[in-house]
């Protein structure tokens, strides 16, 4: 009954999400919008490549889906509303999100298209720039809760919001959640206008439907970990928990389209340099502050 | 004789999944799926972890794996000269040598298995969150200097890698190419 609530709670996010893009696309808002994508996408022909790696070219828009839902197990949407609720929660949204890069290699490689193969190893590349800078700040996290838990992760912010209390993790965890979604400007696997889609391609119809579902299900479980990572998840007055959830969620993954549409695309070295150069110096320096904190202020 | 429990059924399970992708690592000529191949055998060795109810080790190995022979597979498809494996080319050489390596490999891992003396068996695993606990213990105490010369060495290793890989600024001072 609760998977099955939860799953039903990120089809309807993931929709919001594409009503949202699609808003911020092309200035028109309809909440009808995806829905006609979607019977548009499922009535088309979905072609298959001439020479494709067929095991990768079919596997790839699953696996990216899987992935996603999986991050989203190890989240509460209120105490009682989880999955599983894992001694090592903490550490297996990272496990989850490890299987976007596989996924999206296995995108690229499959079709045996160019724009598609560049566009997959981009995001290898992509994962070496942002993959500390996911799990660096969840240390930071786990160390505060002194649990890997998430729920006894939200349960540590019942005073102070990890928001408040570890501003630097924030932003970094948020940068590097835009980056595991590939959005803009992170876009680099996809690329309009310089790759022509990149790993998305090649694929059409009901593939094409599957692999953006995927993505719009990636965007709202990085949006739930931000949020019981370092908004307090369901904490919050009068609301019920999984109100405050839901309007946190939303609001995380308006802010991460939001953020994307006004930044120009960053190029692959500028990527790699800022992440290692800047990022994990502040993600060190971040776990050096929580400690200070831990010890003298709890 | 004993009972074959759900567990013991998931372990043999995902341990014949583990070793039926490794054998696939070397019945393709495609590096890439002969990558991904390795990336699902420790996979499933990591899911073996977690049926043998060791989560924090399950978790992590999963984790790991997935960026680690991603990874592996760019060197492999840049070092190969037929990646694809469009150009059936053959991927074996030395046989024998492989098979008898293999053979003697085989006998010494079910040697140690075999003899060594493992203790008692545990009837019930701790709490998982207790487990994470006692490892970290662990690696703060007893095992810290092996952890540390390891990573020390990795680290070594990584910046050597880097240095070799720049162009040497005294053999070529104005960057030309």
């Amino acid at each position: 009954m609760t998977t099955l609530l939860i799953i039903s709670a990120l089809l309807v996010g993931a929709y919001l999400v594409a009503v949202l893009e699609a808003w911020l696309a092309n200035g028109r808002f309809r909440l009808t919008g995806p829905l006609w994508a979607t019977v548009a996408l499922l009535g088309r022909e979905s072609i298959v490549p001439r020479t494709p790696d067929r095991l990768f070219f079919e596997t790839a828009p699953v696996l990216l889906l899987v992935a996603a839902v999986l991050a989203a197990a190890v989240l509460p949407l209120s105490p009682s509303l989880i999955i599983a609720n894992m001694a090592t929660g903490a550490l297996f949204i990272n496990a989850a999100l490890a299987y976007v890069l596989v996924a999206l290699l296995m995108a690229g490689w499959g079709p045996d298209g160019a724009y598609a193969l560049i566009g997959g190893w981009r995001f290898l590349g992509q994962v070496i720039a942002y993959s500390m800078l996911v799990v660096m700040p969840i240390t930071a996290v786990a160390m505060r809760a002194e649990s890997l838990l998430t729920t006894d992760i939200v349960l540590s912010q019942s005073g102070v919001w990890n928001i408040v209390y570890q501003p630097l993790g924030f932003v970094l965890f948020f940068v590097a959640s835009l980056a595991v979604a590939f959005l803009p400007p992170f876009d680099l696997p996809t690329a309009g206008g310089e790759l022509a889609g990149g790993v998305e391609a090649e694929y059409t119809g009901s593939r094409l439907a599957v692999f953006r579902l995927g993505r719009m299900v990636l965007i709202v479980s990085l949006a739930a970990a931000t949020t019981v990572f370092y908004l307090g998840g369901w904490l919050g007055p009068v609301l019920p928990p999984w109100a405050w959830s839901a309007v946190k969620i939303l609001a995380v993954s308006a802010a991460m389209l939001l953020i994307g549409h006004t930044l120009p695309r960053v190029r692959e070295t500028q990527l790699l340099a800022w992440c290692w150069k800047l990022g994990i110096p502040l993600a060190l320096l971040n776990i050096f502050i929580v400690g200070v904190l831990v010890l003298i202020w709890l | 004789m004993a009972v074959i429990t759900l567990q013991t059924f998931f372990i043999a399970g995902f341990g014949l999944a583990a070793i039926g992708f490794g054998v696939a690592v070397f019945r393709t000529s495609s590096m890439m799926r002969s990558a991904l191949a390795l990336l699902f055998s420790q996979t499933a060795l990591g899911a073996m972890f977690l049926a043998m109810q060791v989560e924090f080790l399950g978790v992590l190995q999963i984790m790991m794996m997935a960026t680690e022979m991603s990874i592996m597979a760019i060197f492999m498809v840049m070092f190969m000269m037929d990646p694809g494996g469009l150009g059936a080319m053959e991927m074996t050489h030395q046989k024998r040598l492989s098979i008898l390596a293999g053979v003697v490999g085989t006998l010494f891992i079910a040697g140690i298995a075999l003899f060594t003396s493992w203790g008692a068996v545990i009837a019930t695993a701790p709490p998982a969150a207790q487990q994470t606990h006692d490892l970290g213990i662990e690696l703060l105490g007893r095992s810290m200097l092996i952890f540390e010369t390891a990573g020390v060495t990795i680290l070594t290793a990584m910046i050597a890698a880097t240095a070799i890989a720049l162009p040497s600024l005294q053999r070529n001072p104005h960057h030309e190419p």
